[in-house]
Protein backbone atom coordinates (compact mmCIF):
# COMPACT_ATOMS: atom_id res chain seq x y z
CA UNK A 1 0.00 0.00 0.00
CA UNK A 2 2.71 2.40 1.09
CA UNK A 3 4.84 1.86 -2.01
CA UNK A 4 1.88 2.12 -4.36
CA UNK A 5 0.91 5.43 -2.74
CA UNK A 6 4.48 6.65 -3.07
CA UNK A 7 4.41 5.76 -6.75
CA UNK A 8 1.27 7.84 -7.29
CA UNK A 9 2.77 10.66 -5.28
CA UNK A 10 5.83 10.64 -7.51
CA UNK A 11 3.61 10.79 -10.63
CA UNK A 12 1.61 13.70 -9.15
CA UNK A 13 4.93 15.42 -8.49
CA UNK A 14 5.98 14.75 -12.10
CA UNK A 15 2.88 16.50 -13.39
CA UNK A 16 3.53 19.48 -11.14
CA UNK A 17 7.16 19.66 -12.28
CA UNK A 18 6.00 19.49 -15.91
CA UNK A 19 3.51 22.31 -15.34
CA UNK A 20 6.03 24.63 -13.72
CA UNK A 21 8.62 23.78 -16.37
CA UNK A 22 6.09 24.53 -19.12
CA UNK A 23 5.32 27.85 -17.49
CA UNK A 24 9.00 28.74 -17.34
CA UNK A 25 9.75 27.59 -20.89
CA UNK A 26 6.73 29.40 -22.36
CA UNK A 27 7.87 32.56 -20.66
CA UNK A 28 11.41 32.25 -21.94
CA UNK A 29 10.08 31.56 -25.45
CA UNK A 30 7.99 34.70 -25.16
CA UNK A 31 10.94 36.86 -24.20
CA UNK A 32 13.13 35.36 -26.91
CA UNK A 33 10.44 35.93 -29.51
CA UNK A 34 9.85 39.47 -28.44
CA UNK A 35 13.37 40.73 -27.86
CA UNK A 36 15.66 38.49 -29.85
CA UNK A 37 13.78 37.75 -33.05
CA UNK A 38 11.44 40.70 -32.65
CA UNK A 39 8.35 38.64 -33.40
CA UNK A 40 6.03 38.67 -30.39
CA UNK A 41 4.00 35.49 -30.04
CA UNK A 42 0.42 35.83 -28.90
CA UNK A 43 -0.02 32.51 -27.13
CA UNK A 44 3.00 32.28 -24.81
CA UNK A 45 1.69 34.63 -22.13
CA UNK A 46 -1.61 32.81 -21.87
CA UNK A 47 0.19 29.49 -21.65
CA UNK A 48 2.38 30.82 -18.81
CA UNK A 49 -0.60 32.19 -16.89
CA UNK A 50 -2.59 28.98 -17.34
CA UNK A 51 0.24 26.69 -16.27
CA UNK A 52 1.00 28.96 -13.27
CA UNK A 53 -2.63 28.73 -12.18
CA UNK A 54 -2.54 24.96 -12.62
CA UNK A 55 0.75 24.67 -10.73
CA UNK A 56 -0.81 26.42 -7.73
CA UNK A 57 -3.99 24.31 -7.69
CA UNK A 58 -2.42 20.98 -8.62
CA UNK A 59 0.55 21.52 -6.30
CA UNK A 60 -1.61 22.68 -3.38
CA UNK A 61 -3.99 19.76 -3.68
CA UNK A 62 -1.63 16.91 -4.47
CA UNK A 63 2.00 17.77 -3.72
CA UNK A 64 1.91 19.75 -0.49
CA UNK A 65 1.71 17.95 2.84
CA UNK A 66 -0.14 19.68 5.63
CA UNK A 67 3.14 20.96 7.10
CA UNK A 68 4.32 22.39 3.74
CA UNK A 69 1.56 24.99 3.83
CA UNK A 70 2.15 28.40 5.31
CA UNK A 71 0.62 28.11 8.75
CA UNK A 72 0.74 29.54 12.24
CA UNK A 73 1.79 26.43 14.13
CA UNK A 74 3.19 27.90 17.33
CA UNK A 75 0.26 26.89 19.46
CA UNK A 76 -0.35 23.63 17.62
CA UNK A 77 3.23 22.45 18.17
CA UNK A 78 3.23 23.23 21.86
CA UNK A 79 0.02 21.71 23.15
CA UNK A 80 -0.22 18.19 24.54
CA UNK A 81 -0.87 15.43 21.99
CA UNK A 82 -4.53 14.95 22.97
CA UNK A 83 -5.38 18.57 22.35
CA UNK A 84 -3.34 18.50 19.16
CA UNK A 85 -5.58 15.73 17.87
CA UNK A 86 -8.62 17.87 18.66
CA UNK A 87 -7.09 20.85 16.83
CA UNK A 88 -6.20 18.71 13.84
CA UNK A 89 -9.68 17.23 13.72
CA UNK A 90 -11.38 20.65 13.90
CA UNK A 91 -9.13 21.98 11.10
CA UNK A 92 -9.77 19.00 8.86
CA UNK A 93 -13.53 19.00 9.51
CA UNK A 94 -13.88 22.74 8.87
CA UNK A 95 -11.98 22.43 5.59
CA UNK A 96 -13.99 19.39 4.44
CA UNK A 97 -17.37 20.91 5.32
CA UNK A 98 -16.62 24.29 3.73
CA UNK A 99 -15.25 22.73 0.55
CA UNK A 100 -18.22 20.36 0.26
CA UNK A 101 -20.66 23.23 0.82
CA UNK A 102 -19.21 25.35 -1.95
CA UNK A 103 -18.56 22.49 -4.37
CA UNK A 104 -21.99 22.62 -6.13
CA UNK A 105 -21.85 26.39 -6.67
CA UNK A 106 -18.28 26.13 -7.88
CA UNK A 107 -19.27 23.35 -10.25
CA UNK A 108 -22.02 25.60 -11.66
CA UNK A 109 -19.62 28.47 -12.09
CA UNK A 110 -17.07 26.32 -13.90
CA UNK A 111 -19.65 24.67 -16.17
CA UNK A 112 -21.10 28.08 -17.00
CA UNK A 113 -17.66 29.03 -18.32
CA UNK A 114 -17.81 26.41 -21.10
CA UNK A 115 -19.35 29.15 -23.22
CA UNK A 116 -16.51 31.61 -22.57
CA UNK A 117 -13.22 31.16 -24.37
CA UNK A 118 -9.75 32.31 -23.39
CA UNK A 119 -8.23 35.37 -25.07
CA UNK A 120 -5.73 33.91 -27.52
CA UNK A 121 -5.75 30.12 -27.37
CA UNK A 122 -9.57 30.03 -27.50
CA UNK A 123 -9.76 27.25 -24.89
CA UNK A 124 -13.09 27.20 -23.02
CA UNK A 125 -12.39 28.86 -19.67
CA UNK A 126 -14.15 25.93 -18.01
CA UNK A 127 -11.07 23.82 -18.78
CA UNK A 128 -8.72 26.48 -17.45
CA UNK A 129 -10.58 26.86 -14.17
CA UNK A 130 -11.62 23.22 -13.77
CA UNK A 131 -8.36 22.70 -11.87
CA UNK A 132 -9.96 24.59 -9.00
CA UNK A 133 -12.51 21.78 -8.77
CA UNK A 134 -9.67 19.32 -8.69
CA UNK A 135 -8.08 21.38 -5.93
CA UNK A 136 -11.33 21.24 -3.94
CA UNK A 137 -11.90 17.52 -4.40
CA UNK A 138 -8.22 16.74 -3.77
CA UNK A 139 -8.29 18.83 -0.60
CA UNK A 140 -11.45 17.09 0.62
CA UNK A 141 -9.91 13.65 0.02
CA UNK A 142 -6.59 14.51 1.65
CA UNK A 143 -8.17 16.03 4.74
CA UNK A 144 -10.58 13.11 5.02
CA UNK A 145 -7.58 10.76 5.04
CA UNK A 146 -5.95 13.02 7.61
CA UNK A 147 -9.07 12.91 9.72
CA UNK A 148 -9.00 9.12 9.62
CA UNK A 149 -5.38 9.13 10.73
CA UNK A 150 -6.22 11.48 13.59
CA UNK A 151 -9.12 9.23 14.57
CA UNK A 152 -6.87 6.20 14.69
CA UNK A 153 -4.20 8.21 16.45
CA UNK A 154 -1.65 7.55 13.73
CA UNK A 155 -0.67 11.15 13.16
CA UNK A 156 3.06 11.72 13.18
CA UNK A 157 4.48 14.12 15.77
CA UNK A 158 4.97 17.63 14.44
CA UNK A 159 8.49 18.46 13.42
CA UNK A 160 9.94 21.76 12.51
CA UNK A 161 11.35 21.12 9.06
CA UNK A 162 13.18 23.64 6.95
CA UNK A 163 10.44 25.94 5.70
CA UNK A 164 9.79 25.92 1.97
CA UNK A 165 11.82 28.53 0.13
CA UNK A 166 9.84 31.65 -0.37
CA UNK B 1 -18.99 45.57 10.97
CA UNK B 2 -21.68 43.14 9.82
CA UNK B 3 -22.44 39.83 11.49
CA UNK B 4 -21.25 37.97 8.40
CA UNK B 5 -17.89 39.70 8.45
CA UNK B 6 -17.47 39.20 12.20
CA UNK B 7 -18.11 35.47 11.84
CA UNK B 8 -15.78 35.34 8.85
CA UNK B 9 -12.98 36.81 10.98
CA UNK B 10 -13.78 34.59 13.96
CA UNK B 11 -13.63 31.50 11.74
CA UNK B 12 -10.47 32.67 10.00
CA UNK B 13 -8.53 33.56 13.13
CA UNK B 14 -9.93 30.65 15.10
CA UNK B 15 -8.82 28.12 12.50
CA UNK B 16 -5.49 29.82 11.84
CA UNK B 17 -4.74 29.90 15.58
CA UNK B 18 -5.06 26.13 15.94
CA UNK B 19 -2.66 25.49 13.07
CA UNK B 20 -4.93 25.23 10.01
CA UNK B 21 -2.98 26.40 6.93
CA UNK B 22 -3.51 30.15 6.50
CA UNK B 23 -4.84 29.82 2.96
CA UNK B 24 -7.39 27.19 3.97
CA UNK B 25 -8.46 29.24 7.00
CA UNK B 26 -9.12 32.21 4.73
CA UNK B 27 -11.06 30.12 2.21
CA UNK B 28 -13.23 28.58 4.95
CA UNK B 29 -13.80 32.04 6.48
CA UNK B 30 -14.76 33.41 3.08
CA UNK B 31 -17.25 30.60 2.49
CA UNK B 32 -18.81 31.28 5.90
CA UNK B 33 -19.13 34.96 4.94
CA UNK B 34 -20.71 34.21 1.56
CA UNK B 35 -23.12 31.70 3.09
CA UNK B 36 -24.38 34.12 5.75
CA UNK B 37 -24.67 36.92 3.22
CA UNK B 38 -26.70 34.58 1.04
CA UNK B 39 -24.30 35.12 -1.83
CA UNK B 40 -23.19 32.57 -4.41
CA UNK B 41 -20.61 30.25 -2.78
CA UNK B 42 -18.84 30.01 -6.13
CA UNK B 43 -17.59 33.57 -5.71
CA UNK B 44 -14.66 32.29 -3.65
CA UNK B 45 -13.46 30.12 -6.54
CA UNK B 46 -14.06 32.94 -8.99
CA UNK B 47 -12.05 35.53 -7.07
CA UNK B 48 -9.15 33.20 -6.41
CA UNK B 49 -8.97 31.79 -9.93
CA UNK B 50 -9.38 35.04 -11.86
CA UNK B 51 -7.04 36.85 -9.49
CA UNK B 52 -4.22 34.40 -10.06
CA UNK B 53 -4.98 34.03 -13.77
CA UNK B 54 -5.21 37.72 -14.60
CA UNK B 55 -2.01 38.94 -13.04
CA UNK B 56 1.03 39.10 -15.26
CA UNK B 57 2.95 40.60 -12.36
CA UNK B 58 2.44 37.54 -10.17
CA UNK B 59 4.32 35.32 -12.62
CA UNK B 60 7.45 36.94 -11.20
CA UNK B 61 6.91 35.03 -7.95
CA UNK B 62 7.43 31.45 -9.27
CA UNK B 63 10.12 32.69 -11.65
CA UNK B 64 12.16 34.28 -8.86
CA UNK B 65 11.71 31.13 -6.78
CA UNK B 66 13.02 28.97 -9.63
CA UNK B 67 15.94 31.36 -10.18
CA UNK B 68 16.96 31.31 -6.53
CA UNK B 69 16.73 27.52 -6.29
CA UNK B 70 18.87 27.07 -9.39
CA UNK B 71 21.48 29.47 -8.08
CA UNK B 72 21.71 27.62 -4.79
CA UNK B 73 21.84 24.14 -6.30
CA UNK B 74 24.12 25.11 -9.17
CA UNK B 75 27.07 26.26 -7.05
CA UNK B 76 26.55 29.83 -8.24
CA UNK B 77 26.02 31.07 -4.70
CA UNK B 78 29.12 29.25 -3.54
CA UNK B 79 31.36 30.87 -6.15
CA UNK B 80 30.10 34.26 -5.14
CA UNK B 81 30.91 33.44 -1.57
CA UNK B 82 34.51 32.44 -2.35
CA UNK B 83 34.92 35.72 -4.19
CA UNK B 84 33.66 37.66 -1.18
CA UNK B 85 35.97 35.76 1.17
CA UNK B 86 38.90 36.82 -1.02
CA UNK B 87 37.91 40.46 -1.13
CA UNK B 88 36.48 41.36 2.28
CA UNK B 89 37.77 38.46 4.39
CA UNK B 90 40.95 40.36 5.24
CA UNK B 91 39.46 42.66 7.88
CA UNK B 92 38.82 41.99 11.56
CA UNK B 93 35.58 40.08 11.94
CA UNK B 94 36.29 39.21 8.32
CA UNK B 95 33.95 36.31 7.75
CA UNK B 96 31.15 38.27 9.40
CA UNK B 97 31.69 41.01 6.84
CA UNK B 98 31.91 38.40 4.07
CA UNK B 99 28.57 37.10 5.22
CA UNK B 100 26.95 40.52 4.91
CA UNK B 101 28.61 41.48 1.62
CA UNK B 102 27.73 38.18 0.00
CA UNK B 103 24.13 38.69 1.16
CA UNK B 104 24.19 42.13 -0.46
CA UNK B 105 25.39 40.74 -3.78
CA UNK B 106 23.10 37.72 -3.62
CA UNK B 107 20.16 39.99 -2.84
CA UNK B 108 20.76 41.66 -6.18
CA UNK B 109 20.04 38.31 -7.83
CA UNK B 110 17.40 36.75 -5.66
CA UNK B 111 14.20 38.06 -4.20
CA UNK B 112 13.85 35.68 -1.29
CA UNK B 113 15.38 35.93 2.17
CA UNK B 114 14.89 32.23 2.80
CA UNK B 115 16.79 31.30 -0.37
CA UNK B 116 19.64 33.48 0.82
CA UNK B 117 19.81 31.89 4.25
CA UNK B 118 19.41 28.36 2.92
CA UNK B 119 21.94 28.80 0.11
CA UNK B 120 25.07 30.76 0.96
CA UNK B 121 24.04 30.90 4.58
CA UNK B 122 24.67 27.22 5.16
CA UNK B 123 28.09 27.31 3.49
CA UNK B 124 29.32 30.39 5.31
CA UNK B 125 28.15 29.18 8.70
CA UNK B 126 30.33 26.13 8.07
CA UNK B 127 33.29 28.37 7.27
CA UNK B 128 32.76 30.62 10.29
CA UNK B 129 32.46 27.83 12.81
CA UNK B 130 35.54 25.95 11.59
CA UNK B 131 38.38 26.32 14.10
CA UNK B 132 36.14 27.93 16.73
CA UNK B 133 36.80 31.50 15.66
CA UNK B 134 33.14 32.41 16.00
CA UNK B 135 30.50 30.79 18.18
CA UNK B 136 27.97 28.91 16.10
CA UNK B 137 25.17 31.04 17.51
CA UNK B 138 26.97 34.17 16.28
CA UNK B 139 27.53 32.69 12.82
CA UNK B 140 23.88 31.71 12.54
CA UNK B 141 22.63 35.04 13.89
CA UNK B 142 24.63 37.19 11.49
CA UNK B 143 23.54 34.97 8.60
CA UNK B 144 19.88 35.33 9.52
CA UNK B 145 20.22 39.08 10.02
CA UNK B 146 21.97 39.65 6.69
CA UNK B 147 19.51 37.43 4.82
CA UNK B 148 16.80 39.99 5.59
CA UNK B 149 18.47 42.25 3.00
CA UNK B 150 17.64 39.77 0.23
CA UNK B 151 14.15 41.05 -0.61
CA UNK B 152 15.03 44.72 -0.02
CA UNK B 153 17.60 45.11 -2.79
CA UNK B 154 15.81 44.25 -6.07
CA UNK B 155 14.56 41.84 -7.19
CA UNK B 156 12.09 41.08 -4.42
CA UNK B 157 9.18 38.69 -4.06
CA UNK B 158 7.60 40.55 -1.08
CA UNK B 159 7.65 43.80 -3.06
CA UNK B 160 5.85 42.09 -5.94
CA UNK B 161 3.19 41.04 -3.44
CA UNK B 162 2.97 44.57 -2.03
CA UNK B 163 2.66 45.99 -5.54
CA UNK B 164 -0.21 43.59 -6.14
CA UNK B 165 -2.23 44.68 -3.09
CA UNK B 166 -1.42 48.41 -3.29
CA UNK B 167 -1.38 49.03 -7.02
CA UNK B 168 2.06 50.63 -6.88
CA UNK B 169 4.73 50.44 -9.60
CA UNK B 170 7.07 47.51 -9.05
CA UNK B 171 9.83 49.29 -10.93
CA UNK B 172 9.82 52.21 -8.48
CA UNK B 173 9.43 49.93 -5.48
CA UNK B 174 12.49 47.97 -6.56
CA UNK B 175 14.48 51.17 -7.02
CA UNK B 176 13.28 52.40 -3.64
CA UNK B 177 14.81 49.34 -2.00
CA UNK B 178 18.40 49.90 -3.15
CA UNK B 179 19.49 52.57 -0.64
CA UNK B 180 17.62 50.95 2.30
CA UNK B 181 19.27 47.61 1.47
CA UNK B 182 22.72 49.16 1.46
CA UNK B 183 21.87 50.99 4.69
CA UNK B 184 20.89 47.70 6.33
CA UNK B 185 24.17 46.17 5.15
CA UNK B 186 26.08 49.13 6.59
CA UNK B 187 24.49 49.01 10.05
CA UNK B 188 25.01 45.24 10.23
CA UNK B 189 28.68 45.57 9.27
CA UNK B 190 29.13 48.31 11.86
CA UNK B 191 27.62 46.05 14.51
CA UNK B 192 29.79 43.12 13.40
CA UNK B 193 32.92 45.29 13.54
CA UNK B 194 32.00 46.51 17.01
CA UNK B 195 31.29 43.04 18.39
CA UNK B 196 34.38 41.51 16.76
CA UNK B 197 36.50 44.20 18.35
CA UNK B 198 34.88 43.93 21.77
CA UNK B 199 35.04 40.16 21.92
CA UNK B 200 38.43 40.02 20.23
CA UNK B 201 37.54 37.48 17.53
CA UNK B 202 40.69 36.02 15.99
CA UNK B 203 41.54 37.25 12.51
CA UNK B 204 40.61 34.91 9.66
CA UNK B 205 43.05 33.40 7.24
CA UNK B 206 43.64 35.90 4.51
CA UNK B 207 43.39 34.87 0.88
CA UNK B 208 46.60 36.02 -0.89
CA UNK B 209 46.04 39.00 -3.18
CA UNK B 210 47.38 37.08 -6.18
CA UNK B 211 44.49 34.61 -5.96
CA UNK B 212 41.87 37.31 -6.23
CA UNK B 213 41.92 37.63 -10.04
CA UNK B 214 41.23 33.91 -10.40
CA UNK B 215 38.42 34.04 -7.83
CA UNK B 216 36.94 37.03 -9.61
CA UNK B 217 37.12 35.29 -12.97
CA UNK B 218 35.30 32.26 -11.59
CA UNK B 219 32.60 34.40 -9.99
CA UNK B 220 32.40 36.89 -12.84
CA UNK B 221 29.50 35.35 -14.80
CA UNK B 222 27.49 35.19 -11.57
CA UNK B 223 28.42 38.77 -10.70
CA UNK B 224 26.96 39.84 -14.03
CA UNK B 225 23.52 38.70 -12.94
CA UNK B 226 22.54 41.78 -10.85
CA UNK B 227 23.78 44.00 -13.65
CA UNK B 228 21.74 42.16 -16.27
CA UNK B 229 18.65 42.35 -14.06
CA UNK B 230 18.96 46.02 -13.20
CA UNK B 231 19.86 47.00 -16.74
CA UNK B 232 16.96 44.97 -18.05
CA UNK B 233 14.44 46.67 -15.78
CA UNK B 234 15.75 50.21 -15.70
CA UNK B 235 17.22 50.39 -19.16
CA UNK B 236 13.56 49.99 -20.01
CA UNK B 237 14.22 46.77 -21.90
CA UNK B 238 12.15 44.35 -19.83
CA UNK B 239 9.41 44.36 -17.22
CA UNK B 240 10.30 43.04 -13.75
CA UNK B 241 8.45 39.80 -14.55
CA UNK B 242 10.48 39.29 -17.68
CA UNK B 243 13.64 40.11 -15.75
CA UNK B 244 12.70 37.32 -13.34
CA UNK B 245 12.52 34.86 -16.22
CA UNK B 246 15.81 36.11 -17.64
CA UNK B 247 17.41 35.64 -14.22
CA UNK B 248 16.14 32.07 -14.00
CA UNK B 249 17.22 31.25 -17.56
CA UNK B 250 20.64 32.83 -17.06
CA UNK B 251 21.15 30.93 -13.81
CA UNK B 252 20.16 27.72 -15.57
CA UNK B 253 22.57 28.28 -18.45
CA UNK B 254 25.38 29.20 -16.05
CA UNK B 255 24.83 26.23 -13.79
CA UNK B 256 24.28 23.69 -16.55
CA UNK B 257 26.81 24.68 -19.20
CA UNK B 258 29.32 27.04 -17.66
CA UNK B 259 29.80 25.59 -14.19
CA UNK B 260 28.54 22.13 -15.22
CA UNK B 261 26.99 21.49 -11.83
CA UNK B 262 23.48 20.36 -12.74
CA UNK B 263 22.10 16.97 -13.67
CA UNK B 264 18.60 16.15 -14.89
CA UNK B 265 17.94 14.54 -11.51
CA UNK B 266 18.88 17.67 -9.53
CA UNK B 267 16.94 19.77 -12.01
CA UNK B 268 13.79 17.79 -11.23
CA UNK B 269 14.43 18.24 -7.51
CA UNK B 270 14.90 21.97 -8.02
CA UNK B 271 11.64 22.24 -9.93
CA UNK B 272 9.74 20.16 -7.38
CA UNK B 273 11.10 22.32 -4.60
CA UNK B 274 10.00 25.37 -6.57
CA UNK B 275 6.55 23.86 -7.14
CA UNK B 276 6.08 23.43 -3.40
CA UNK B 277 7.17 26.98 -2.61
CA UNK B 278 5.21 28.52 -5.50
CA UNK B 279 2.06 26.56 -4.71
CA UNK B 280 2.09 27.36 -1.00
CA UNK B 281 2.71 31.07 -1.64
CA UNK B 282 0.28 31.05 -4.59
CA UNK B 283 -2.50 29.60 -2.48
CA UNK B 284 -2.04 32.25 0.21
CA UNK B 285 -2.10 34.89 -2.55
CA UNK B 286 -5.37 33.35 -3.75
CA UNK B 287 -6.74 33.40 -0.20
CA UNK B 288 -5.69 37.02 0.18
CA UNK B 289 -7.51 37.89 -3.05
CA UNK B 290 -10.84 36.56 -1.79
CA UNK B 291 -10.30 38.11 1.65
CA UNK B 292 -9.45 41.47 0.09
CA UNK B 293 -12.63 41.19 -1.97
CA UNK B 294 -14.64 40.73 1.22
CA UNK B 295 -12.79 43.43 3.11
CA UNK B 296 -13.37 45.82 0.20
CA UNK B 297 -17.07 45.01 -0.10
CA UNK B 298 -17.37 45.69 3.63
CA UNK B 299 -15.61 48.99 2.93
CA UNK B 300 -13.18 48.40 5.79
CA UNK B 301 -10.08 50.18 4.41
CA UNK B 302 -12.09 53.32 3.60
CA UNK B 303 -13.80 53.33 7.00
CA UNK B 304 -10.40 52.99 8.61
CA UNK B 305 -9.02 55.81 6.48
CA UNK B 306 -11.92 58.11 7.38
CA UNK B 307 -11.36 57.28 11.02
CA UNK B 308 -7.67 58.15 10.76
CA UNK B 309 -8.30 61.39 8.88
CA UNK B 310 -11.14 62.28 11.27
CA UNK B 311 -8.90 61.75 14.28
CA UNK B 312 -6.37 64.08 12.64
CA UNK B 313 -3.58 61.61 13.18
CA UNK B 314 -0.30 62.90 11.83
CA UNK B 315 1.22 60.84 9.02
CA UNK B 316 4.28 60.20 11.19
CA UNK B 317 2.19 58.93 14.11
CA UNK B 318 0.32 56.67 11.69
CA UNK B 319 3.57 55.30 10.20
CA UNK B 320 5.02 54.66 13.63
CA UNK B 321 1.82 53.01 14.81
CA UNK B 322 1.60 50.73 11.78
CA UNK B 323 5.27 49.82 12.08
CA UNK B 324 4.95 48.99 15.74
CA UNK B 325 1.94 46.80 15.01
CA UNK B 326 3.75 45.05 12.16
CA UNK B 327 6.80 44.38 14.32
CA UNK B 328 4.57 42.74 16.90
CA UNK B 329 2.75 40.73 14.24
CA UNK B 330 6.14 39.81 12.75
CA UNK B 331 6.93 37.96 15.96
CA UNK B 332 4.08 35.52 15.33
CA UNK B 333 3.14 35.69 11.64
CA UNK B 334 4.73 34.89 8.32
CA UNK B 335 5.79 37.86 6.15
CA UNK B 336 3.72 36.69 3.17
CA UNK B 337 0.60 36.64 5.34
CA UNK B 338 1.27 40.09 6.79
CA UNK B 339 1.88 41.69 3.40
CA UNK B 340 -1.12 40.09 1.70
CA UNK B 341 -3.65 40.20 4.51
CA UNK B 342 -2.77 42.97 6.98
CA UNK B 343 -1.11 45.64 4.82
CA UNK B 344 -4.09 46.13 2.44
CA UNK B 345 -6.09 47.39 5.44
CA UNK B 346 -3.69 50.33 5.80
CA UNK B 347 -2.90 51.25 2.21
CA UNK B 348 -5.98 53.45 1.77
CA UNK B 349 -5.31 55.21 5.08
CA UNK B 350 -1.69 55.81 4.16
CA UNK B 351 -2.75 57.37 0.87
CA UNK B 352 -5.43 59.49 2.56
CA UNK B 353 -2.88 60.80 5.05
CA UNK B 354 -0.58 61.82 2.21
CA UNK B 355 2.07 59.15 2.76
CA UNK B 356 3.90 58.17 -0.40
CA UNK B 357 2.97 54.57 -1.22
CA UNK B 358 6.43 53.65 -2.49
CA UNK B 359 7.93 54.93 0.78
CA UNK B 360 5.23 53.11 2.73
CA UNK B 361 5.80 49.91 0.74
CA UNK B 362 9.55 49.79 1.19
CA UNK B 363 9.24 50.58 4.91
CA UNK B 364 6.66 47.88 5.55
CA UNK B 365 8.62 45.31 3.55
CA UNK B 366 11.78 46.11 5.56
CA UNK B 367 9.66 45.80 8.69
CA UNK B 368 8.30 42.40 7.63
CA UNK B 369 11.80 41.17 6.81
CA UNK B 370 12.91 42.12 10.32
CA UNK B 371 9.91 40.05 11.42
CA UNK B 372 11.62 37.04 9.82
CA UNK B 373 14.25 37.05 12.57
CA UNK B 374 12.11 38.01 15.57
CA UNK B 375 11.33 35.09 17.87
CA UNK B 376 9.27 33.15 18.63
CA UNK B 377 8.12 32.86 15.01
CA UNK B 378 11.01 33.78 12.74
CA UNK B 379 11.18 31.84 9.49
CA UNK B 380 14.88 32.59 8.96
CA UNK B 381 15.72 31.26 12.42
CA UNK B 382 13.85 28.05 11.61
CA UNK B 383 15.54 27.67 8.22
CA UNK B 384 19.01 28.02 9.66
CA UNK B 385 18.12 25.77 12.54
CA UNK B 386 16.77 23.26 10.01
CA UNK B 387 19.75 23.32 7.62
CA UNK B 388 22.58 23.49 10.18
CA UNK B 389 21.13 22.01 13.35
CA UNK B 390 22.32 24.95 15.46
CA UNK B 391 19.89 25.19 18.42
CA UNK B 392 17.34 28.00 18.17
CA UNK B 393 18.13 29.30 21.62
CA UNK B 394 21.79 29.95 20.69
CA UNK B 395 20.77 31.82 17.55
CA UNK B 396 18.18 33.91 19.37
CA UNK B 397 20.65 34.90 22.09
CA UNK B 398 23.13 36.24 19.52
CA UNK B 399 20.61 37.92 17.24
CA UNK B 400 19.64 40.73 19.63
CA UNK B 401 22.41 43.24 18.69
CA UNK B 402 21.74 42.71 14.98
CA UNK B 403 18.05 43.17 15.57
CA UNK B 404 18.77 46.48 17.27
CA UNK B 405 20.94 47.56 14.33
CA UNK B 406 18.19 46.70 11.84
CA UNK B 407 15.54 48.50 13.92
CA UNK B 408 17.80 51.55 13.88
CA UNK B 409 17.92 51.34 10.07
CA UNK B 410 14.12 50.97 9.95
CA UNK B 411 13.70 54.08 12.12
CA UNK B 412 15.95 56.05 9.75
CA UNK B 413 13.83 54.92 6.80
CA UNK B 414 10.62 55.97 8.56
CA UNK B 415 11.91 59.41 9.54
CA UNK B 416 13.75 60.18 6.31
CA UNK B 417 11.55 59.22 3.34
CA UNK B 418 14.15 60.60 0.94
CA UNK B 419 16.39 57.62 1.75
CA UNK B 420 13.79 55.51 -0.02
CA UNK B 421 12.50 57.98 -2.59
CA UNK B 422 15.79 59.42 -3.80
CA UNK B 423 16.55 56.61 -6.26
CA UNK B 424 13.03 56.33 -7.73
CA UNK B 425 12.97 60.10 -8.20
CA UNK B 426 16.26 59.98 -10.08
CA UNK B 427 14.44 57.70 -12.51
CA UNK B 428 11.45 59.95 -12.92
CA UNK B 429 9.15 59.00 -10.03
CA UNK B 430 7.03 62.01 -9.11
CA UNK B 431 5.27 60.64 -6.01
Amino acid sequence: MRTRLDWWQARADDVAVALLTAMFVAFVVQITARYVINYPLPWTLELSLTTWLWTVFWGSALCLRNRDHIAFDMIYNHVRPGLRRVFGAISALAIIVAMLASLPATWDWVSFLTIKKSATLRIPLAYVFSLFLLFMVGTIVIYTLRLRKIWRNELEEPQREAAPKR
Amino acid sequence: MTLAFTLCLVTLFGLAAIGTPIAHSIIVGAIVYLAIKGQDLGIAAEQISYGLYDSFVLLAVPLFIVAANIMNAGAISERLLRFCVGVVGRFKGGLGHVNIVSSLIFSGMSGSAVADAAGIGKVIIGMMTQGNRYSRGYAAAITAASATIGPIIPPSIPMVLYALVSDTSIGYLFLGGIVPGLLMGAVLMAMNAYISHKRGFAADEVVPIREIPALTARAFPALLMPIILLYGIYGGATTPTEAAAVAAAYALVLAAFFYRSLSIRTLRDIMLDSVKSSASVGLVIGGALILNYIVASENIPTLLANQMVGMEISPMAFLLGVNLLLLLLGCILDATTIILVIIPLFVVSARALGIDLVHFGVVVVVNCMIGLITPPYGVLLFVINGTTGIPLIEIIREIVPFLIALLFALALLIFFPSLVLWMPMMFGYVG
